[in-house]
């Protein structure tokens, strides 16, 4: 009982490290990013090429997460521009297409390319017991780093000048502009951290179980979802919406199979866009 | 609508069906180009749908496939089950579908929802409506898929009188298209697509013409997807997925051009052919896919019809 609670945690904090990158990127930039569960794959693929070239498992993580962080970077800085030109509708018209467009690039390349590398990170010890229970260290770690994560980001958001620049750029771009603040450098390093953060959850998959090519599709449903649920504009809504739907993940798929949850899930994230299109959890950011 | 358009749209429309009456002729007898033409007929039919929806009135539906593939799937099912005629289940799948289509409009339009929560309550109905697919394996043969060979009516059983019937319901669908664009409801659809806040200041009755035109539309998807089945000779929740559907159908509308009546066909042309060309690098064209995406958002958004229009310099349709 107690197991599966935990399991769905981790779980959760896994999907809330995807989502919260969609978060940040619809809030500041306008743009809903369809690609982000390829730059998950994209981080994790990476770090198994690293791995297979021989580099000490950290440094390849480490290797795998900037290479996302790169790559958001790039697309930040090339793709999207078109689509920073415009405003309002049009801008998320032209986002959506354009990272639409990019995550079959990804998918079809890295389907073509390395179909068969698939990353699977194995630690020391597989698991110690506190208590009665038994805990896999692989949870335990993935738990830990997606805290530590996600308590940097709340600190730099909250605790730095520059975090206060990014939050008044998502309470109001123009506004923000007025005031001297140059929104296309904060988007730029908001893009390349969320896909630091996707490139981190998929590394993290790693340690679960394994991460193939084809998960991308999945993860950038999820991730949705998951944003959707918790509100497209607001941190908080969605780190607490990951956790929820871990949970009920874990417990549903345990119950009442995997099947129904996927649709109870889906059906959950049609029925919020339409009852409370802020999100269920929608608090000041 | 001006005479000189009227004449024109008609023109056009002539043209259109002259010219596709032509292609087997020029195929040679070859069964794999006839059918790969038939399919293109059925993927235009697709793009003058989405054309209605998103083209007119700005309602992102990624829910193509769904749509189509729900009213294809309720015919079929029902063919198999109750042995019905495919003359008495297709049009119940095509109010399945209309039903779905104008619900999902009503409620977007009346919930205020933007652009992109449209695209993400019918991206999730398509997830939904694929798992309900391959959860339902009773019915539906799960991932396997029903062969639906000899079901439909015998105009659809393949060979040129198939791709003469199929022409004849794109040359339906496109008048009615046309029908629709000079009524009354064509002169709102213009006023939505420019600024849908002055529409619904300057009296335009909004929420009835959306959700008109996403009845419309999804109706005809029903239709087509129904067609596409009977035709196919074989259904599977991969055949209206989104990356068979929706996606070609976006390439295409963006490549012809959105809101014209010639774009819809143009595009499917121009995309049957490239994908002929890249059918050779096998499992890429899905990375071809996404790069005509991209290229086409970023550089080309007003599509064939309307690069025509400037260097011909004549109003086309």
């Amino acid at each position: 009982m107690i197991a599966i609670l935990l399991d769905g945690i981790v779980q959760g904090l896994q999907l809330s490290l995807m989502a919260v990158g969609i978060t940040l990127i619809f809030g500041l930039g306008g743009v809903l990013n369809l690609a982000h569960g390829q730059l998950a794959v994209l981080g994790g693929i990476s770090t198994a090429l690293f791995l297979g070239e021989g580099a000490h498992p950290v440094w390849a993580c480490v290797l795998g997460v900037l290479t996302s962080g790169v790559f958001g970077l790039i697309m930040d800085r090339t793709l999207l521009v078109p689509a920073y030109r415009c405003a309002g509708e049009e801008r998320l018209l032209l986002g959506l297409l354009i990272t639409l467009g990019l995550s079959f690039v990804v998918n079809g390349f890295l389907d073509v390319r390395y179909p068969s590398v698939a990353l699977t990170l194995r630690l020391p010890t597989p698991s110690f017991s506190v208590g009665d229970i038994t805990i896999r260290t692989a949870s335990a770690a993935v738990a830990l780093i997606a805290v530590v994560t996600f308590a940097l980001l709340f600190a730099f958001l909250k605790g730095t000048l520059l975090g206060k620049v990014v939050r008044s750029i998502m309470q109001n771009e123009v506004g923000a502009a007025l005031c001297g603040i140059n929104p296309a450098r904060i988007r730029t390093l908001i893009v390349a951290l969320s896909a630091m953060m996707a490139g981190l959850a998929g590394v993290v998959q790693g340690l679960f179980s394994s991460l193939g090519t084809e998960l991308g599709n999945e993860f950038t449903s999820f991730a949705l979802i998951v944003a959707v649920i918790g509100g497209v504009r607001s941190i908080n809504g969605t780190l607490a919406a990951g956790v929820l739907l871990g949970i009920v993940n874990a417990f549903a798929s345990y119950y009442i199979g995997a099947y129904l949850t996927l649709l109870i899930l889906l059906a959950t994230a049609a029925g919020t866009i339409l009852v409370r299109p802020q999100g269920l959890f929608a608090f000041r950011t | 609508m001006t005479p000189i358009r009227l004449a024109a749209d008609r023109v056009a429309i002539a043209a259109i069906t002259v010219v596709l009456a032509l292609v087997p002729l020029t195929l040679g007898g070859s069964d794999h180009y006839l059918r790969i033409a038939t399919l293109m007929l059925i993927y235009m039919a697709y793009a003058v749908a989405f054309n209605i929806i998103f083209g007119h009135t700005r309602q992102l539906f990624l829910c193509l496939g769904a749509l189509a593939g729900s009213s294809a799937y309720l015919s079929v099912v029902l063919v198999i089950r109750l042995s019905l005629s495919p003359w008495a289940t297709i049009p119940l799948g095509i109010v399945l579908a209309a039903l779905l289509g104008g619900a999902f409009s009503y409620v977007s339009v009346r919930r205020g929802l933007g652009v992109i929560f449209v695209g993400i309550v019918t991206l999730v109905f398509s997830m939904i409506f694929h798992n309900l697919i391959l959860g339902l394996r009773d019915w539906t043969n799960g991932e396997t898929g029903i062969e639906t060979k000899g079901l439909g009516p015998a105009v659809l059983g393949g060979g040129p009188t198939s791709y003469y019937a199929i022409l004849a319901f794109l040359v339906l669908s496109l008048v009615v298209y046309h029908l629709l664009m000079r009524s009354r409801a064509g002169t709102a659809f213009q006023a939505i697509a420019d600024d849908e806040f002055a529409a619904e200041l300057a009296g335009i009755d909004v929420t009835t013409y959306k959700v008109l035109a996403a009845t419309v539309g999804s109706a005809l998807l029903g239709a087509v997807g129904a067609i596409h089945a009977y035709y196919g000779g074989f259904i599977s929740p991969t055949v209206y997925a989104l990356g068979s559907v929706d996606i070609v159908v976006l390439v295409t509308l963006l490549l012809g051009g959105m809101g014209t009546l010639l774009g819809p066909v143009l595009g499917g042309i121009v995309f049957t052919v490239l994908d002929e060309a890249v059918r050779p690098l096998g499992r890429l064209n899905v990375m071809v896919y996404g790069i005509l995406i991209v290229v086409l958002v970023v550089t080309f958004r007003h599509g064939l019809v309307a690069m025509l229009r400037k260097r011909l310099k004549i109003p086309l349709p």
